[in-house]
Formats: structure tokens, C-alpha cells, sequence
């Protein structure tokens, strides 16, 4: 049977990449050492399969059809679309059809109903942190592609129910094979809209501490707040997908450090996955 | 109010070639979408403010930067009109 082996956030950005070495030695050093430290974590857990969630930056998906949540079914992903990831090492990036599908008919019996993709673009949210956290080899991606860009968004406890539910389709899997999940996105930042640049400490220090806290709590307060602390803060419905698919508890802050220079509120975290 | 066509067009020029082809003859490129007159007038004159009530803001955010405003400017012309 397969097993979850690990789970884990990041945040991503453009300027992550754009501005990377006009950052601060010190303030790019802490990023490069969150990241790393994932990476290691990750490279420790061996996973066979990375379920990576993320949103989708218009790069598959326009108005014309805009699914709530997609899962990557396709043998292979092509890496990402954007001019200025033209570096990032990996133009085809293997998936994992057999178990992707297994996945989506697992979570359909339990009335969760994702579009699903035989071949998506991966755009920087997805490979932004895969490629800053310096990993030797790149697992197999699944990718499960969440939408927090375009309204209706789907909602926050939907997306923690996302997280359990993808967590016991996992563990049914009938092969071995080892499966990590790795979130994107958040914590604040503001794209595109008149409030853009600014990053919300509190907002993002509170986030963090309420995901030690009950999930009541977690939602409640970002259903309250997500609204008025920039719509790139929306993505943290990525985190709530991990933090269900580690059981909505052992959360860990690896780092968080508010980044005006690329305009996010870049936050790192790990699970520790239950027995 | 979300302009579809307009959405369209920003979606499209995230191409590199086709915000080459922008830039080089934006009317040419223009013509193509069923774009209002003011909504066309409102690209020409770079209006921020005026198209951001009609788009998403990351497709807003990456049209300006594929037609060469800095962030500085868009922010600017955002909050200011």
C-alpha cells in the first residue's frame, strides 16, 4: 500500500526568481535556507510521488472553463510557460497516471468531484519552490491545481476536507509507493490590485499561529480576514489542503519572513505526518 | 464586471511572441478581439485604473508588465487613475 511520507509549504512568487539576486545577502540567505531545509526534508522522506498544490497562474486555464480543483492525470507535465523560468532545469516533468487516477475515481466514491488534465503546464507555482528547494532528483508530480485566482474560489473547509480526502485515497493506493505532499502559495501578498506590494505581518503571524490551533479557529479567521489582506493570500487554501492531509495537525513553522523586495509574505512550514 | 474579451487579449500576450507582435503593431493585434471603443481607447492610453474594473488582476498585472511598465508606474496608475 502507499504511504504519505510527507508534508510540507512554501511560498512562490515571480520576483522570487526575478529579483532573486538583487535581494539582501542576508534576506536571500534565510530564503535559500527555508527552501533547502524543505528540500532536505523532503529528499530524507523519499518520495516516489510529489502531490504538488497549487494554483493555476492563467497558464491552462482561462474564463472559459475554470475548475475549482484539477488533478494532473497525464504521464507527463510540461514544465513551466513563463519566459523568465526559462532556467528552471526540467521541460518535461514525469507524472504518475496510475496512481493520479486512482486518486481522482478515490475521492469521486466520497463526493469530491476535481476536473482532471492528461497534460498541464507547471507553472511557476509549482516550480518555483521544487527548484529552490535544490532537490538532486525530482520526484514524479502529481499536480493538483486549486483555484484561488478567479472567483468563485472554492471554499476554506472544502479545501481541508480536500487534504483528508486526498490523504485516505493515498493510503488505498494498492502499490507500494511513497507520496509527500508539498502546498505553494501565501502567505500574503497583493497582485494586480490597488493595494500591490504590501505584505500583512499580523495577518500572516496570526495565519501561522492558528495552524497550531483548531481548525475551527483557522477558518474562522481567515474567512473573516482573507477578504480585505490581499487576493494573493488567497492561495493559503493550498496550506489547508496539506494541513488536512496531515490529519490538521503537526504543523511546523520552518520560516517566515515578510519580503517587500518580492512582495510577499514568504512562509515555510512542515507536518509531522501521524502514524 | 468581467470583460471577456478584453481577459482574452491579456491572456493571449503572455506569449512572448505575441506581446512582440503587441508592441510592434498594437492596432493590428487589437483588431482581433471584440473589444468596446472605450475599453480599446483605455488600452492605448494605458489606463490602468479604468481596465482593472474589467479584468482579472493577475491577467491586469501581466499584460503591463509584458508591454514594458514598471511596477512602480502600474501601482501608480492603479491607485491613481
Amino acid at each position: 500500500m502507499a504511504s504519505l511520507v510527507g508534508v510540507c509549504a512554501a511560498s512562490h512568487g515571480p520576483l522570487l526568481v526575478r529579483e532573486w539576486d538583487a535581494l539582501a545577502q542576508g534576506e536571500r540567505q534565510k530564503l535559500k535556507s527555508a527552501f533547502e531545509t524543505l528540500g532536505q526534508r523532503i529528499a530524507a522522506a523519499q518520495p516516489d510521488v510529489l502531490i504538488v498544490v497549487s494554483p493555476d497562474h492563467w497558464s491552462n486555464f482561462f474564463l472559459d472553463n475554470v475548475p475549482a480543483v484539477c488533478i494532473g492525470v497525464g504521464e507527463s507535465n510540461e514544465g513551466p510557460p513563463e519566459p523568465w523560468m526559462k532556467a528552471f532545469p526540467h521541460r518535461e516533468i514525469p507524472g504518475h497516471a496510475a496512481f493520479a487516477l486512482h486518486l481522482v475515481s478515490e475521492v469521486m466514491t466520497q463526493g469530491f468531484e476535481p476536473s482532471v488534465s492528461h497534460r498541464l503546464k507547471l507553472d511557476h507555482g509549482v516550480c518555483i519552490p521544487l527548484w529552490r528547494m535544490g532537490l538532486e532528483r525530482l520526484p514524479r508530480i502529481v499536480p493538483l491545481l486549486v483555484n484561488s485566482i478567479e472567483p468563485p474560489l472554492p471554499s476554506l473547509s472544502r479545501c481541508l476536507a480536500w487534504g483528508r480526502q486526498l490523504a485516505s485515497a493515498i493510503r488505498s493506493f494498492p502499490h507500494s509507493l511513497k507520496v509527500g505532499v508539498l502546498a505553494t502559495g501565501g502567505l500574503s501578498h497583493s497582485i494586480g490590485e490597488p493595494t500591490m506590494g504590501a505584505i500583512y505581518d499580523d495577518f500572516d503571524r496570526e495565519t501561522i499561529r492558528l495552524f497550531s490551533s483548531s481548525e475551527q479557529q483557522l477558518i474562522s479567521f481567515l474567512d473573516k480576514n482573507l477578504p480585505t489582506h490581499g487576493n494573493g493570500s488567497q492561495e493559503v487554501r493550498n496550506w489547508l489542503v496539506a494541513h488536512g492531509a496531515a490529519g490538521a495537525r503537526g504543523f511546523e513553522l520552518v520560516d517566515y519572513l515578510p519580503v517587500p523586495k518580492v512582495i510577499v509574505g514568504c512562509g515555510f512550514a512542515s507536518w509531522t505526518i501521524p502514524a | 464586471m468581467t470583460d471577456y474579451w478584453l481577459s482574452k487579449m491579456f491572456f493571449d500576450l503572455q506569449s512572448p511572441a505575441a506581446a512582440a507582435e503587441y508592441r510592434a503593431d498594437r492596432e493590428k493585434v487589437l483588431a482581433r478581439y471584440d473589444l468596446e471603443p472605450e475599453v480599446k481607447q483605455a488600452i492605448l492610453a494605458n489606463d490602468v485604473f479604468f481596465l482593472s474594473k474589467r479584468t482579472n488582476p493577475y491577467l491586469l498585472r501581466y499584460f503591463f508588465f509584458a508591454v514594458g511598465m514598471k511596477d512602480d508606474e502600474f501601482v501608480h496608475r492603479l491607485r491613481d487613475g
